[in-house]
């Protein structure tokens, strides 16, 4: 059926279907094997007629135009790209157009750069044994959102997820640092996540307030070791979180999982689509319905309940959860959640920057389901008869559809996996083709990416200023399009300007492996710090005269100062065995003007900012003279800050 | 010509008089270290022990502007006793050479100045002319005053809380400009440490009318200003393009910040500045010079780019400046540098005026030395911005202003002077007709009158000689940078030159120097001082052969200075010591090392016995009127028998006319005897003899006519009428 789907789009001549057509079959043999050809049989009858990836451009016009995406010496990009790094851990930060990476925020890794993992602050915020070293070391993030307010970003928060140990994170967006991390009960696989947009009852608050979580893998709950072989009662967990606080709010127990997450513009709606409602073990299982669903919360009645106590803890959770079980939300009128129906295994659920619609992309279904939200909201009044009713649309746009970005045209890009296709359609003709307007062009434009798209973004996209200038695709192969540098190959982000009615490809941006999300946002509303304030921490150095060595039994405090090109102690003794605590406070006021400290043999680096304090504790274990020294360059005599560290023996 | 050696022997040992004098001025153009200016040790290069007396030890450069904390040891331990600072980090207020005075003062904790030290200045007036000393003992009159009291030069006036200072006699623009820097920087690091409240000027109140002007409006209506620095500004070869092109605007009104910035980023940019801070914007549309520099990047700050308001400046740090993304408003130029800069200071209001100053360099490109190079726009708020419209502000006037103000008499009367003087030489017909050459007194009664006048009044009362330095002076201002200031500085100068730029174009030199000249005036009054009481008989004059040589002398000393002045100005302005202008009038005689008084001397006791050898021979600044003399438009009269008359010639003082009878306008000093001679039918020989002519006929004696005859009884054939009286007088 592949071929079939394929033999449609020879419509104007692409030069070698062939090709394509036995990549594709190959990818797809290789993604689903021979359960997924039961799936996809539906398709082919429905299969719309639609232009092919357009044939490349005459190579030099092509470079002419990617000249315009360059940014000049001295010139800023205009978008900042929030990303996020997989199984790196970690969230990075690239400008847009030029791809520059600029930051690398550590979250859940560990990072030497800037001492993450390692200072005091850091694993406080991480979380640590009981013996002081850190809880977890690992970490997967999927997925960056932004905070809002009245719709678009406030440039306050940045969310993301951690889908190995079931952790969500806050970054400040004035800083660039994580702030917070919360690990949530009762879950694993927490792999969407999603920032309200405002609140559901009271109009004053036009901002993000919750965050909520989707958990992946269904377990037994609790998870103790007890029920693991009641496969039928493993369940997941929709979770909310309190976006100030990073306290759990509620949670909502569910039929099948949870993938990703959307939330509506006016607040009242959660969503996340379900690749796995037979609640399947072994994916096979996960496979074998021919329709999944995306599933809507009605967030005021979930509160409503929670409020009311219809709750109940599981294990020694202190979190309230309530039912959202299919059978137990029969009736629309009191339901707090609602099961849409739509085909096979979907991925990613985008709201349009309209709000009136969910796409969801059909991943082993060539089609995206659209939803519109209104009818969502009618079905929870009583007033729609199935959930199925509210799907609007269901075009089929090409193999493997993935994630869906939007312009400001009410076109609607997704990603197609297997076809490593980006196409572009129109969401209100793909409304009226389901009404049966055959003479509507759904489809309007692919183009081919370099491959294997996973996610792709829009600018602004998810925001309703989504401005239309550019998509990225977050493909997850590279192959042959960067210098090799081994058998891991960095993954490519390509950037298409799709300001106009034919999307251009016009940057192979390279990225280290492996980002899931890319959140493209206005660089003026960004708005950062450019030194911290002494202030705000409690155990700043505040005068070189406070500096010096502090015992209180075996703990010590080493109190120090840095200004270029000097630490305000030349040299401080400890005894072997004691348990040291080195508090820095970096007292240069110039921006950018970062010192670091390490301590050889004793594993420890960090760095800090202008008018930051950090701090770390050791055991001094190991006698000797240790040269502390500036690790981040910072004046002319930057060789020369150093300080001893002397452990008697 | 013993007395010509006598004079080569006394201009010599000017020359060498005064290349001592350079060797002793020690603070003349002085050569400081380089670090002196940016070195964060400041005390290591100034010596700040001198102004702060008592201090041992000193911190680095702090501040903005910086100044330095000095310590004294007490008990061991560090005791703040004051601050020093460095005029030049503070203000580049100009003194009189254009340059500033680079002064290192001390103050102590309670804000009382205790120490003044002037470490170098470019003050020819002090070099040559007053002694250093004079502008040091000025400096001490700011011992123990309080910088937060009203001090000015001049008379005290208690009842306006006003201090007065002693200026220094014919110094005043440098004085002036000497206070205002002292008070400048004292004013400027009280305030810093508190010593002085720092000045709060009340907040602007705007208008918020939510009208977006699209760029043109907004630079039409004065909301966006420009400063445009040119390559020759800097001392740069010129070009097409501009060194910087800059265009700025305040941003916290919010039409102007909408128009700008467009409606979000101006919110988030408002949204993040509190009370008494200010957002402003700067774009390059032009020039490759960067006005953000690499200062800021070490440093923290930027050193390009300042606000001014009053006598208080804004710094940015580097936390100060945002990015600049885009301007919203239709039509503004494109740029290729941006920022957003915030004043954190509740001393600035928008309501005032305000300046942005870009800070340069400028290039000597002789020497290749580097100067501060200032160029600021100023920048006020349109009316239509304000609520209530622009406040009134009384802005201080400038030094010039002030000058012009304190001796507004002495001008009145000094202008009355040179229009009278004007006026009574415009109608030299009507007295030279009522002199007789026995009788010169209706002319003369006036031009002693214009002599005793400029004498006690414009010489040694309002020291206003004019000089050759100013003709240099003006022929570099002309060639590079005409500044109306430096002009109007004094003003009895200023008046002066107009009159006798007009008067040399209307009748040449003469009018000034025979008539006005201070030190013409003394050295023609001593000679006719002299013949009065009898010294007639040792009175000469050079043998026209010697005379028609060593004029030309005058012409050689002015070009030699000229030429000079464009190697060194410095140096001309020493070497212009050959006029003897400012040890007679501004310094006085007894006031200078003995050459200069010889040389004076020497020249005016000379004068008793020959008329006006100085300004015949000598003097540069007569020379340089006596070319653009060649072109007057009225010169004196002459009758066709002058050319073989000697009449005139023989009682000519400034030996102008040749024997040709010609008058030699360039020399002539407009004494007017000759045209006395001209209508006196006594005197001059064509008209004695046709008077005795028609006596001895028994015809009527008509009146002489404007041509210098009588006017004739009957139409007579001129020519062979004239021949016949030329024949007889030789006869």
């Amino acid at each position: 059926m592949s071929q079939d789907h394929n033999k449609d789009q020879k419509l104007d001549g692409q030069p070698d279907p062939s090709r394509r057509k036995f990549l594709n079959t190959a990818a797809f043999a290789g993604l689903a094997g021979a359960g997924l050809s039961v799936g996809l049989s539906a398709c082919k009858q429905e299969q719309a007629p639609a232009p092919a990836a357009a044939p490349a451009a005459h190579p030099a016009a092509e470079a002419a135009e990617v000249g315009k995406y360059e940014v000049a010496p001295g010139q800023l990009d205009t978008y900042y790209s929030f990303s996020s790094g997989g199984h790196s851990g970690n969230v990075r930060i690239y400008g847009l157009p030029s791809g520059r990476e600029l930051k690398a925020i550590p979250v859940f890794n560990t990072d030497c750069l800037v001492g993450w993992g390692i200072t005091n602050e850091s694993k406080a915020i991480l979380g640590t044994k009981p013996d002081g070293s850190l809880k977890y070391t690992t970490g997967d993030t999927h997925h960056v959102h932004p905070s809002y307010k009245d719709g678009t970003y406030d440039g306050k928060y940045l969310f993301v997820n951690d889908k190995i140990h079931g952790r969500i994170a806050r970054v400040r967006l004035d800083t660039m640092e994580c702030d917070k991390i919360t690990e949530l009960p009762n879950m694993q696989g927490y792999h969407g996540t999603f920032p309200d947009k405002r609140d559901p009852v009271d109009p004053a608050i036009n901002y993000t307030t919750r965050v909520f979580c989707g958990a992946e893998f269904s377990i037994p709950l609790p998870n103790n070791g007890s029920n693991m072989d009641k496969v039928d009662q493993y369940r997941s967990l929709f979770t909310c979180v309190d976006s100030e606080s990073m306290q759990v709010r509620w949670q909502v127990l569910i039929d099948g999982n949870c993938d990703l997450v959307a939330t509506s513009y006016d607040g009242k709606i959660a969503a996340t689509n379900q690749y796995n409602t037979e609640m399947g073990v072994h994916y096979p299982e996960t496979m074998a319905a021919e329709r999944d669903a995306c599933l809507f919360f009605n967030v005021a009645r979930i509160e409503e309940a929670v409020k009311a106590g219809k709750v109940t803890y599981i294990g020694d959770s202190k979190i309230p959860v309530v039912d959202g079980r299919l059978a137990s939300n029969a009736d629309p009128k009191t339901a707090l959640t609602c099961y849409v129906p739509i085909p096979k295994n979907p991925h990613g659920v985008n709201i349009s920057p309209d709000g009136k619609y969910y796409a969801c992309s059909g991943k082993l279904s060539p089609t995206a389901s659209v939803i519109a939200h209104e009818l969502v909201l009618k079905w929870f009044d009583g007033d729609l008869k199935e959930p199925r009713d509210a799907v609007v649309a269901e075009p089929e746009i090409g193999l493997g559809p993935l994630h869906t970005g939007f312009d400001n045209k009410g076109n609607a890009y997704t990603t197609l996996f297997l076809d490593s296709q980006i196409v572009k359609w129109n969401v209100e003709a793909a409304i009226k083709a389901y009404q049966g307007d055959k003479n509507v062009t759904v489809v309007v434009d692919r183009i081919d990416v370099h491959y294997q798209p996973g996610h792709g973004f829009t600018s602004m996209g998810e925001t309703k200023e989504a401005d239309g200038k550019f998509f990225i695709s977050d493909n997850k192969f590279s192959k042959d399009r960067f210098l090799p540098v081994g058998p891991l190959h960095a993954e490519t982000a390509q950037m298409i300007d799709i300001s106009g009615d034919k999307m251009k490809l016009v940057a192979d941006h390279s990225v280290l492996s492996e980002p899931h999300d890319s959140i493209v946002i206005r660089r003026d509303i960004i708005k950062t710090r450019q030194i911290y304030n002494m202030d705000e921490f409690p155990n700043a150095v505040k005068d070189f005269k406070d500096s010096g060595v502090f015992r209180d039994g075996k703990k010590v405090t080493i109190k120090l100062t840095s200004q270029a090109p000097a630490y305000s102690l030349g040299e401080f003794k400890v005894k072997k065995g004691d348990e040291v605590t080195i508090i820095l406070t970096n007292h240069d006021k110039v921006e950018d003007l970062t010192h670091g400290f390490a301590i050889p043999k004793y594993d420890i680096n960090f760095i800090v900012n202008p008018q930051e304090t950090k701090s770390v504790t050791f055991k001094a274990d190991k006698p000797g003279v240790y040269w502390c020294y500036c690790t981040h360059f910072c004046h002319a005599l930057h060789l020369e800050m150093r300080s001893r560290l002397m452990v008697e023996a | 010509m013993n007395y010509l050696a006598a004079l080569r022997n006394t201009l010599l040992s000017v020359v060498l008089s005064s290349t001592a004098a350079l060797a002793l001025a020690n603070t003349y153009e002085a050569k400081l270290p380089d670090e002196i200016n940016t070195a964060p040790e400041l005390c290591k290069y100034a010596p700040c022990t001198e102004v702060l007396p008592g201090a041992t030890s000193f911190s680095e450069r702090k501040g903005q502007p910086p100044y330095v904390e000095a310590y004294a040891e007490e008990g061991g331990k560090k005791k703040l006793v004051g601050y020093v600072m460095l005029s030049t980090d503070i203000t580049d207020t100009p003194a009189y050479s254009g340059k500033p005075v680079i002064t290192l003062i001390g103050m102590d904790t309670g804000g009382r100045f205790v120490g003044v030290k002037i470490l170098k200045h470019s003050e020819p007036i002090l070099l040559l002319g007053i002694p250093e000393s004079s502008l040091v003992r000025f400096n001490q009159q700011y011992l123990n005053k309080f910088v937060g009291d009203n001090i000015e030069i001049g008379q005290s006036r208690p009842e306006e809380n006003i201090i007065g200072l002693d200026a220094i006699s014919g110094a005043t623009v440098t004085v002036i400009a000497q206070n205002q820097v002292m008070m400048t920087s004292g004013t400027s690091v009280a305030r810093q440490v508190g010593i002085l409240k720092p000045t709060i000027r009340e907040q602007a109140k705007f208008v918020d009318s939510g009208i977006k002007p699209d760029w043109a409006s907004l630079v039409k209506e004065g909301a966006v200003k420009r400063i445009v620095v040119t390559p020759e500004q800097v001392g740069l070869p010129r070009g097409g393009e501009p060194f910087i092109d800059l265009w700025f605007g305040y941003l916290n009104q919010p039409d102007i910040g909408r128009a700008v910035l467009g409606d979000g980023p101006y919110n988030s940019l408002m949204s993040g500045l509190k009370e008494g801070e200010h957002a402003l914007f700067v774009i390059r549309s032009g020039g490759a010079q960067s006005f953000k520099g690499s200062g800021f990047v070490r440093g923290g700050i930027y050193d390009r780019v300042q606000v001014r308001q009053g006598a208080d400046s804004f710094t940015f740090r580097d936390t100060d400046a945002f990015n600049l993304y885009g301007v919203a408003a239709p039509g503004a130029p494109a740029f290729n540098e941006s920022a957003i800069f915030i004043v954190r200071s509740k001393a600035f209001s928008a309501a005032y005026p305000w300046k942005f100053v870009f800070l340069g360099n400028r290039v000597d490109r002789a020497t290749g030395a580097r100067s501060f190079a200032n160029f600021d726009t100023e920048y006020w708020l349109p009316a239509q911005y304000l609520q209530g419209g622009r406040p009134e502000v009384v802005k201080p006037d400038a030094p010039w202003v002030r000058v012009w103000k304190t001796r507004a008499v002495e001008i009145a009367l000094f202008a009355a002077l040179l229009i009278a003087v004007a006026t009574v030489y415009a109608f030299r017909d009507k007295l030279t007709r009522r002199a007789t050459h026995k009788n010169k007194w209706p002319v003369n009664v006036f031009k002693y009158g214009a002599w005793i006048i400029s004498i006690g009044f414009v010489g040694f009362g309002m020291l206003a000689q004019p000089s050759i330095t100013q003709v240099l002076t003006w022929f570099h201002a002309l060639l590079f940078q005409w500044t109306w200031e430096l002009f109007l500085s004094d003003p009895f100068i200023f008046l002066f030159w107009i009159f006798i730029i007009v008067t040399v174009f209307v009748w040449g030199r003469g009018l000034f120097c025979g008539w006005l000249c201070p030190f013409g005036s003394l050295s023609e009054l001593l000679y006719k001082v002299g013949g009065a009481v009898g010294l007639k008989r040792f009175q000469f004059q050079l043998p026209r052969r010697w005379h028609n040589r060593l004029k030309w002398v005058k012409y050689g000393v002015f070009f030699g200075l000229l030429a000079v002045s464009f190697f060194s100005m410095g140096l001309a302005e020493k070497l212009a010591e050959v006029e003897p202008f400012k040890t007679t009038f501004l310094v006085g005689l007894f006031n200078r090392s003995w050459p200069y008084t010889l040389f004076a001397a020497g020249l005016l006791g000379l004068s008793i016995f020959t008329e006006r050898p100085f300004c015949k021979y000598l003097c540069p600044l007569g020379a340089s009127l006596a070319m653009p003399s060649t072109f007057r438009w009225f010169g004196l009269k002459r009758k066709q028998e002058c050319s073989s008359c000697k009449a005139c010639a023989v009682g000519c003082g400034s030996q102008a006319i040749d024997e040709n009878g010609r008058i030699d306008h360039r020399e002539c000093l407009h004494c007017l005897d000759c045209m006395v001679l001209y209508t006196d039918d006594h005197a001059c020989p064509p008209l004695a003899q046709e008077r005795k002519r028609r006596t001895k006929a028994g015809l009527a004696l008509t009146p002489i006519g404007a041509d210098g005859y009588f006017i004739p009884i009957q139409p007579v054939p001129a020519r062979a009428d004239a021949a016949a009286m030329k024949n007889s007088i030789k006869n």
